[in-house]
């Protein structure tokens, strides 16, 4: 039974009806449409009723097969620091800009793969944001602030 | 002769120096991208979006169709030369591919592809511009109801043409419909499904949702599988193909120019069958089958015209009926959005220069393939030996900037780290992404059909049975699906699957 439980059809298949029952959730005070007609609420609820049905079929056809897929190993580290760098060059790029958000979202990344070296990320994360301000903000003018404490902008 | 006329309008637009420049810098770009291992086009399109934004619309479009066709040209350089297929059409041109590279013919192999490539995307712009007009006069004729029809059956065959189990793209596809409806309201202004976060009340952004399924899961993908990238880069030696072997490939190319042709148009993985099916009906032709899978030249040849040619002709149904077919084209909608341009007919009614214009460019643009992919095929592979660790922080940087640059808002980078991680759920609990990708941008324009189909029949779904047209398309839809489950049909489709 414990095999069962990792196979990845049933745990796909529960998190399928996991995030139906959710959206469901989410739009429930939404009205449905009078008589024949659509309202706001009619297609989310019942694609999230239809999700939710596909996710519980998908859970029970695992034990259906003899031996289905396993799920493989989850890692922690990649995406903590991937996504980590994502948030964080978010946070900085209004208030600091891309001169300071830039190297913080690759040093930041750069932790997401086990080989990752000080020296060689502070370096390379300086020369890629002079890059990229070289190219994205003077090259083609997008108007992402570069560096508002000290430019202005 | 109004193809002529057509085809002269658009090559007026694509010639002008800009436009030249700009399909030049796409292919260019894209290749380089495209190069990379384990970013797609889908990846590839989505982080080079930013680069088109400063640029007129009918510049730009000509530009991602650059990148597209230099990502996809990309991923085959390096199933050649490293046997690590760039992207899943790769995938049957490394078989023969790179046994030629270990015999010291990568160059005849790359020469080939590029040769047969530029012959399909020759033929399949012709194509395009040929079916283009009737398709789109077609099209104008279609009320809600039966575009709603249309587009549910575009969505059958996708799920049909899904690799793996049905049930999953089925689900893939109901989800992608399900996070479409978020946002606000198209009849009352209600906010839909957005948790009270402001940011969404116009609803998910395309490319925001791409790039996280695609982009960022593909570098957490690559992250836990290190690629044995040791393997050294074999002797390119000449480029172009002997008489002989032209000779062999001539057939090939020429069939797989059709396979890809037809495959590319339909809906959902059209596009990426081609190669596989060519590579079939090649293997089945041939005289001595054997020779397939040990450096056989018309498997290269073959795979790698079917791919170009579907890789434009799945054009056609985005430009005339203004329904993406695939994931990329998904992507097209998304830039052609950020220009204020509506996929659909009028598209071709109302902006004729930039229609016509983006379908000479094709033709420009697998012409710049041939230029740029033969000379340089020495700095690709130099790029090849950039170790991961720089790469991957380049890529992630470059889709935060793009990503913001959008709508210049950090929510969208927060949001695409959070599909990011739902990217990442998906890989490990096997479900594909691209048909949500697709249920996620048609959703929309079917809720919009659908509304707009029931406000005329005034709430009544009989207007569904009663247009024969809207009728006929809905039946097959739940045709195409029936069939699809059917026990025989099934086990031959896995089977076709597995080849």
């Amino acid at each position: 039974m414990r095999g069962k439980l990792l196979q990845q059809d049933l745990v796909a298949g529960l998190a399928v009806v996991a995030a139906a029952a959710f959206a469901w959730w989410l739009a429930r005070k939404l009205p449905g449409g009078a008589g024949g007609g659509m309202g706001p609420g009619t297609l989310p609820k019942g694609l999230a009723v239809l999700l939710g049905l596909l996710g519980a079929l998908l859970a029970a056809s695992s034990f259906l097969e003899r031996e289905g897929l396993r799920l493989r190993r989850w890692s922690l580290r990649g995406p903590l620091f991937i996504l980590g760098a994502l948030v964080v060059f978010g946070l900085a790029v209004r208030p600091l800009g891309l001169s300071v958000a830039g190297p913080l979202a690759i040093v930041v990344a750069a932790f997401a793969s086990d080989e990752v070296r000080w020296g060689e990320t502070l370096v390379f994360g300086v020369l890629m944001t002079a890059f990229c301000i070289g190219l994205f903000k003077f090259g083609l003018g997008l108007p992402i602030p570069l560096a508002p404490w000290l430019l202005g902008y | 002769m109004e193809f002529l006329a057509n085809l002269s309008l658009g090559f007026a637009t694509a010639l002008s120096p800009m436009n030249v420049f700009l399909a030049f810098v796409g292919c260019f770009v894209g290749t380089m991208v495209g190069v990379l291992p384990g970013v797609g086009p889908i990846a590839t399109i989505a982080m080079l979006m930013p680069l088109t934004l400063k640029v007129d619309p009918t510049g730009a479009l000509i530009m991602l169709a650059g990148i597209y066709y230099g990502a996809q040209y990309g991923g085959s350089t390096t199933a050649i030369l490293l046997n690590i297929p760039g992207e899943v059409t790769a995938v049957v041109t490394a078989l023969d591919g790179h046994e030629m590279a270990k015999k010291g013919q990568a160059g005849a192999a790359l020469g080939i592809a590029a040769l047969g490539s530029f012959f399909a995307g020759t033929v399949a712009t012709l194509i395009i511009a040929a079916i283009g007009a009737p398709l789109t006069r077609l099209a104008l004729l279609f009320g809600p109801a039966e575009y709603f029809g249309l587009m549910v059956f575009g969505l059958g065959l996708a799920i049909v043409l899904a690799r793996g189990s049905v049930l999953k793209a089925v689900i893939m596809v109901v989800l992608g419909l399900l996070l479409s409806t978020v946002g606000t309201d198209l009849e009352t202004g209600q906010d839909r499904l957005t948790l009270g976060i402001g940011e969404l009340s116009d609803g998910v952004d395309f490319a925001v949702l791409a790039m996280g399924v695609f982009g960022i899961a593909e570098i957490l993908r690559n992250l836990e599988n290190p690629e044995s990238r040791s393997g050294a880069i074999a002797q390119i030696g000449r480029l172009l193909p002997t008489r002989e072997e032209l000779r062999r490939c001539f057939g090939p190319i020429l069939r797989a120019t059709g396979i890809g042709s037809v495959l590319g148009i339909l809906p959902g993985n059209g596009a990426v069958l081609g190669p596989f099916a060519s590579y079939a009906v090649e293997k089945k032709l041939a005289r001595d089958p054997s020779r397939f899978g040990k450096g056989a030249i018309e498997g290269v040849a073959g795979p790698e015209s079917a791919n170009n040619a579907g890789a434009q002709t799945s054009f056609i149904p985005l430009l005339t009926l203004g329904i993406p077919p695939n994931a990329v084209m998904a992507l097209m909608v998304g830039a052609m959005t950020i220009h204020g341009l509506i996929p659909g007919p009028q598209v071709m009614t109302k902006h004729p220069t930039l229609f016509w214009g983006m379908i000479a460019s094709m033709w420009i643009g697998n012409l710049f393939l041939l230029i740029i992919n033969l000379p340089l095929i020495g700095l690709w592979v130099r790029l090849l030996k950039v170790p991961y660790r720089l790469m991957f922080t380049t890529i992630l940087v470059f889709c935060a900037i793009g990503i913001y640059s959008i709508n210049n808002n950090p929510y969208d980078v927060y949001f695409t780290a959070f599909f990011g991680l739902a990217g990442y759920v998906f890989i490990k609990l096997g479900l594909e992404p691209a048909p949500m990708l697709l249920g996620f941008v048609l959703g929309r324009l079917m809720e919009e059909k659908l509304r707009q189909a029931l406000a005329l029949s005034e709430g009544s779904f009989m207007t569904f049975v009663e247009r024969p047209v809207a009728a006929g398309l809905l039946v097959l839809a739940g045709a195409v699906m029936l069939i699809a489950v059917l026990p025989a049909v099934s086990r031959s489709r896995e089977k076709a699957f597995q080849e």
